[in-house]
């Protein structure tokens, strides 16, 4: 599993006042403390980049490629950005990310083409958010077509189902069930692809000292279903532990209930309990609620 | 070849609820297995809905029509006269106190006066009681505990419990021998959360649902829609949150709506329908402010029933 460090986030205040600032102290820390716990990726998440928008993007990848030598996510939609940037990464970068919409695939997709890297491509279209695997496939087999045409192998294409949150009321499990069976399928519909999930969206939502356990739950999951790559946080110990395979005991847990298989709930530890219970929510075997570990 | 339609069996079924004081008249809900009107698949609809008639707690504000509470004109000064009056009316089956004026937005009243109200309406009626707070859920904290204790014992419905106030509102419900109403604004996961809350402390099987219920034209599409999964989901899928009978509470909302204000005729429709697609969702308790519209929807509730008999 490539795990894309997602903690350089324009969202977040300590990323954007330091890039506003130029300083480089705390994005580089950021960039450090993921390189350590194990990120394969980093992402640079900027945002819409609406002003100076080459300068910046040169600035932060300049910036973080002074203290690691990971290979970037380069994570807006300002396609201007997208090509100051691309040019400057020490190693075969990653364009997050295109889509079905017109506008993000005549803009971003000719630029993974120019510069022979690689591409996330998502779902979404110019008619929104397919909502079901159907149509989640049959937008994604254009999209990729349109990108096979301009020269980009699908083994240079990461797509991306568009993780929505479980919490939304009465959707939300249908929709992370809909991913899921995306990232079953979609190996088999075209060979080669590869697959990437925004993954602390499933999340968003929910109570936030839970969030890290949906987080975890849901990718042992897609991972059992060949998800190539997540991004995700690098920095949660215990998720990095379960997706390297070091606590077995948990992770077939979560395969019995994917399988729904009785599980004796009264005999086991806690910890092992509410795995169990938030894969229930996050198959639709159970209602979601907030207090589903209750 | 002859079609044969399918017929299904659920396992789950809708938790029982009875309502009302001992040596009165009461109602049970709930106790289905076959989801709403599906009277051609397996399984049992042993109580028919429950029809109720709103009163209020203080004279109809003036924008009501006057069409709506004719029959009352002469005893709605008095909450305990109106309810006495409604007994008259025998397709009623039960009274919803609707205590409107103890809202901030409306004169405030003070709980000790709507516990009076409470307890003197209690005595005028041998019907079961369905006693609504404002649905402040500061000032419910106190109005409601005050009502509980004035109708101790006596099984009636109190609510709306909320999010807010649940712990406060549902003990002093359990304290004196009441059913809880638990009210979430039309969104199934909140509506679960509540319930799992609540049954920390209280008793699953004295729950009813209240999903809020908007008039027609006024959103009851989510309504309808979440009472389905509410009642697929505990008859189905035997989720114990989901597993209590609902009130579709809609008397309020009906008429603040201009069509059902506009004429008398229309009004009754614009309730009746709205009466009749939750109905048909699975509510198990209806809330009406116009007698005909409950008598209307009564009588094509029996003439369904009376072909599958």
């Amino acid at each position: 599993m490539i795990i894309i460090g997602e903690n350089i986030h324009v969202i977040a205040g300590v990323v954007n006042q330091a890039i506003k600032a130029r300083d480089s102290k705390p994005i580089q820390d950021l960039a450090k403390g993921q390189v350590q716990a194990g990120a394969d990726y980093l992402d640079l998440n900027l945002g819409p980049l609406t002003k100076n928008p080459e300068e910046t993007i040169q600035w932060v990848i300049n910036t973080v490629q002074q203290v690691t030598d990971l290979p970037l996510s380069l994570d807006t939609l300002n396609p201007v950005a997208m090509e100051a940037g691309l040019p400057l990464c020490k190693k075969r970068p990653l364009i997050n990310s295109a889509s079905g919409k017109k506008e993000q695939k005549e803009g971003l997709l000719p630029l993974a083409q120019k510069y022979n890297c690689d591409v996330i491509i998502s779902v979404i279209n110019d008619r929104g958010m397919p909502p079901d695997v159907e149509m989640k496939t049959e937008s994604i087999m254009d999209t990729v077509a349109y990108a096979n045409e301009l020269g980009i192998a699908n083994e240079d294409i990461w797509v991306d189902p568009i993780i929505l949150p479980v919490s939304t009321a009465g959707e939300g499990q249908g929709f992370a069930k809909a991913s899921l069976e995306f990232i079953k399928i979609i190996a088999e519909v075209l060979p080669g692809i590869k697959s990437t999930v925004g993954l602390s969206n499933i999340s968003n939502g929910a109570p936030n000292e839970l969030r890290p356990l949906l987080n975890r739950t849901y990718l042992v999951m897609l991972q059992r279903y060949g998800l190539y790559s997540a991004i995700a946080d690098p920095l949660d110990k215990e998720f990095m532990s379960l997706i390297k395979g070091e606590v077995p005991d948990v992770v077939n847990l979560i395969y019995k209930v994917m399988d729904g298989e009785e599980i004796d709930l009264s005999s086991l530890p806690q910890k092992e309990l509410d795995y169990v219970k938030t894969a229930k929510v996050l198959t639709g075997e159970v209602l979601y609620s907030d207090a589903w570990l209750e | 070849m002859e079609y044969k339609a399918p017929i299904e069996s659920n396992t789950g079924v809708v938790n029982v609820v009875t309502l009302g004081k001992s040596g009165g008249k009461t109602v049970t809900i709930g106790g289905e297995s076959i989801l709403p009107l599906h009277f051609f698949d397996d399984g049992s609809w042993p109580n028919p809905p429950v029809f109720a008639l709103q009163i209020l707690d203080r004279e109809p504000p003036e924008d009501l029509p006057d069409f709506l509470y004719a029959p009352f004109k002469d005893v709605m000064h008095d909450p305990a006269k109106w309810a006495g009056k409604v007994e008259e009316f025998d397709y009623v089956d039960a009274i919803q106190l609707y205590l409107l004026s103890t809202d901030p937005a409306d004169q405030d009243s003070p709980p000790e006066k709507a516990a009076e109200i409470a307890r003197k309406v209690a005595e005028a009626t041998s019907l079961p009681l369905i006693i609504y707070g404002s649905g402040d859920p500061d000032k419910d904290a106190k109005v409601l505990p005050a009502v509980c204790e004035a109708v101790d014992g006596m099984n009636y419905l109190i609510g709306p419990v909320q999010k807010e106030n649940y712990e406060v509102v549902g003990n002093a419900i359990l304290d004196h021998g009441l059913i809880a109403s638990a009210q979430t604004p039309m969104d199934i996961n909140l509506l679960k959360e509540l319930n799992v809350k609540l049954g920390h402390f209280f008793p699953l099987e004295k729950i009813v649902i209240d999903p809020l219920s908007p008039a027609l034209g006024y959103g009851i599409e989510y309504t309808y829609s979440l009472m389905e999964r509410v009642k697929q989901l505990g008859e189905i899928i035997k989720d114990k949150m989901t597993q209590m009978p609902m009130i579709a509470d809609f008397a309020t909302e009906v008429w603040r709506s201009k069509q059902a204000r506009q004429n008398e005729e229309q009004g009754i429709l614009w309730e009746a329908m709205t009466s009749l697609s939750l109905l048909t969702a699975g509510a198990n308790i209806l809330t009406h402010r116009h007698l005909k519209s409950i008598k209307l929807v009564k009588e094509m509730y029996e003439s369904e029933v009376k072909q599958w008999k």
